[in-house]
């Protein structure tokens, strides 16, 4: 009987089913970063069930932690916002981008999608009934979203522009010069922007990354999403928010509440020690992360693959067109002959079956050995083994 | 510049009464709040010990979508002890929380029919739910003689009428009301005899004194009934959001895939302080269902007593009444905070929370 060919989320998930079954696998695709939640969070967390295990919390969030999350925002990316009323916390980053697309799309409204992208968003946006309409971006530009292709992608039907930067699986960060120009175009053509800054402390080199709700005019018509996930290593704890003005975060607050009713309290407890605490371990990820990268990068030309530059993110986007071979086909093979975990780029997008997203998210000797293994996966491509 | 995008977004929302209904708060805002779903319970320090030493363990990473393997096969045996239902681990998916169940029942297994058939007097979360994105929706007759269960007839009707989905409680979680055997017998037939499937909120079957009948339990139905709840109520984790979902095989994963859409997995803490909890709950669960069924009963007298009509219930942790607004502006003007029946769309009554401030919320009416 023949199996079901999967794609998309689904895909991911099936190669994570099977990279399960070695003992020696690499994961080089799922974006778990390797550190476990510093220390002080975890106390906290401890002392929360003690102090705080039965707390009530409304659906939006306890306000000590919405005053945390607007201090974040304000300090990191110069958006200013009430707790009281223009911030809400959720079950994670995910959580937070299901309901800026519920919250803005209706069904038959587009969406402007620079791709490729994470992949959830179209699972998010055809849950709304919405339409995603694509602009490409390409690696020899760096994945850049040109403003010029997003206008010319508006129709009457179009509703909101998705802005992801860094952006995920690209890496490539909206620069604050085109920062500006898809504000202008967003406010020429009255579109909602839904922003995703995940990634915002996570940007290289002499790269700059800019919340479009920073700029003038721009707070009014965006919603902004992050999380503690990839920052704080906190990606079991579930905990992410979303800031946007008053008028549509008491439609966010409605629909979270229709969705899951409320974040656990022990998570967002640990969300204000995490915010408020000591942010060393932060910075010595980063540090890490930065390293990562050029050791992964260095790898790559070491093997002649090419790549957009990762201008931030926690990973790379490399081209595989060498191969011949469908990105599905090829991660599938480096699992199983390598058994190295690399997610493939038709997961993110149809039109990117050429590429592997990778990673830098292993300890450095895990990383060099999973490098290692996926140069002889694809010398043994390359030779028609 | 005023945005004409925003305005259409905020109208369209602002009409959408559904998914603006009120939620009730998850536990106890204060002592004199009688208007919870939850208990406010003290946590066992076994639960404390092991969340933290999975916390401490490095458990602070992605789980996979449905859960941890050993909650989820906790959660079937939970089940097993409590509903006589009998599920695998595999047919479990965690959630956070009861309100998450709600969601991804009601819209992915609603997703496949053309309408849903909702009681009229139903959790204001089930109204939430619905109001995300459209659906058919049919109204089962429910009143306050039959503790606001809808009869069989009403089902009979609506499954007569074409629809092939139903929404139900038992325990109603206004009333504490369930269902008799012969009621859940006769709703189990009338699934086979339609093809129809339900989504069985049982919730508060574990505060039912006495013999409580699951639909999930009848040898005709496991494949037809998914069956939500909370995980181990009264273990102190009300506010630790974490529910399930326990559904017939074909039902797993389209709700498996959405709510890895929605939060990719469940918080690990809650988890591991659920699995702990599964562990423990049958000692201090006779203990507790015990000393509300007590409670209850002297809530019942007591209204009695001031003249408040009692609706009838099974469940232990709830008690409904018929109160004018004179008396919960009386209850309200005495410090006490009740949840309005109109929020289940029962104007009239009002649900109390079984403690002992309900004890002296009715002395207040005296």
């Amino acid at each position: 009987m023949s199996k079901k060919k999967a794609e998309g989320t689904n895909l991911l998930y099936q190669l994570i089913g099977e990279a399960r079954n070695y003992d020696d696998v690499i994961v080089m695709g799922r974006g778990d970063p390797d550190f476990d939640t510093p220390a002080h969070i975890v106390a906290a967390a401890k002392q929360a069930m003690i102090q705080h295990h039965d707390d009530f919390t409304p659906p939006e969030g306890l306000l000590a932690l919405r005053q945390a999350i607007a201090d974040r925002v304000k300090r990191v990316n110069n958006i200013d916002v009430d707790p009281a009323t223009e911030v809400v916390v959720t079950n994670g980053g995910q959580e937070a981008l299901f309901l800026m697309v519920l919250a803005v799309l209706s069904p038959g409204d587009e969406m402007i999608v620079p791709e490729p992208n994470y992949n959830t968003y179209a699972d998010s946006l055809a849950f709304a009934g919405g339409v995603k309409v694509e602009v490409q971006t390409y690696a020899e530009n760096d994945f850049r979203a040109d403003p010029a292709d997003v206008r010319a992608a508006i129709s009457d039907k179009s509703r909101a522009l998705l802005l992801v930067s860094p952006n995920n699986p690209a890496a490539s960060v909206i620069s604050p010069g085109d920062m500006k120009t898809l504000l202008d175009i967003a406010v020429e053509h009255d579109l909602m922007i839904l922003a995703d800054d995940i990634y915002d402390l996570f940007v290289y080199d002499d790269f700059e990354h800019l919340s479009p709700a920073a700029l003038p005019g721009g707070k009014e018509r965006t919603l902004t999403l992050n999380a503690l996930s990839k920052a704080y290593s906190m990606t079991g704890w579930r905990l992410g928010w979303i800031v946007g003005p008053a008028d549509l975060m008491a439609r966010v607050t409605e629909l979270k509440a229709a969705i899951s009713g409320g974040t656990s309290v022990i998570s967002q407890r640990a969300g204000i020690a995490a915010l408020t605490g000591p942010q060393d371990a932060v910075e010595m990820m980063a540090a890490a992360y930065r390293r990562r990268r050029r050791l992964v990068l260095d790898a790559l030309d070491a093997m002649g693959m090419k790549y957009g530059l990762p201008q931030g993110g926690q990973f790379v986007f490399a081209d595989i067109s060498f191969t011949g071979m469908d990105s599905g086909e090829v991660a599938q093979r480096i699992l199983s002959e390598q058994h190295v975990l690399a997610y493939p780029g038709s997961a993110f997008s149809k039109d990117r079956k050429d590429y592997l997203r990778m990673t830098f998210l292993q300890p450095e000797e895990q990383l060099i050995e999973g490098l290692e293994r996926m140069k002889v996966a694809m010398q043994n491509i390359r030779a028609g083994r | 510049m005023a945005s004409q995008t925003k305005a259409d977004i905020l109208a369209g929302h602002k009409a959408n009464e559904a998914l603006n209904t009120q939620l009730l708060p998850q536990v106890a805002r204060q002592s004199s709040d009688l208007s919870a779903d939850g208990m406010r319970r003290l946590l066992d320090e076994r639960i404390i010990a092991v969340s933290s030493e999975a916390l401490e363990a490095g458990q602070t990473h992605y789980v996979d979508v449905p859960g941890i393997a050993p909650l989820r096969a906790a959660i079937a045996e939970y089940l097993e002890s409590t509903a006589g239902a009998s599920y695998e681990a595999s047919n479990i998916i965690v959630t956070a929380g009861v309100q998450e169940s709600r969601f991804l029942t009601i819209q992915m297994i609603g997703a496949d029919f053309e309408s849903i058939a909702v009681p009229s007097v139903v959790h204001p979360g089930v109204r939430k739910a619905l109001g995300v994105r459209e659906r058919n929706v049919v109204l089962l007759a429910a009143d306050a003689k039959r503790g606001y269960l809808p009869s069989i007839d009403a089902i009979a009707g609506a499954l007569e009428e074409g629809c092939r989905l139903l929404y139900l409680e038992s325990p109603s979680r206004l009333s504490g009301g369930a269902y008799t055997e012969d009621d859940v017998s006769a709703i189990s037939r009338l699934l086979n005899e339609y093809e129809a499937m339900a989504i069985w909120d049982q919730g508060l079957a574990p505060w039912v004194d006495g013999k409580y009948s699951s639909l999930a339990s009848f040898e005709e139905s496991p494949a037809l009934v998914t069956s939500i709840g909370e995980a181990f109520p009264g273990m102190g984790l009300a506010s630790w959001y974490i529910g399930y979902i326990a559904a017939p095989e074909a039902q797993i994963p389209p709700m498996q895939s959405q709510k890895q859409v929605m939060a990719i997995c469940t918080s690990t803490a809650a988890q591991y302080a659920a699995l702990e909890a599964s562990a423990i709950v049958a000692e201090a669960h006779q203990r507790q269902l015990a000393h509300l069924s007590r409670l209850r009963s002297d809530l019942i007298a007591l209204a009695r007593a001031v003249n408040l009509e009692v609706v009838a219930g099974a469940a232990a942790n709830v008690l409904a009444l018929r109160a004018s607004q004179d008396t919960i502006a009386k209850l309200n003007q005495a410090g006490f905070e009740v949840a309005d029946g109109a929020l289940f769309g029962a104007p009239g009554f009002i649900r109390l929370t079984v403690s002992a401030a309900a004890d002296a919320a009715l002395q207040a009416l005296r």
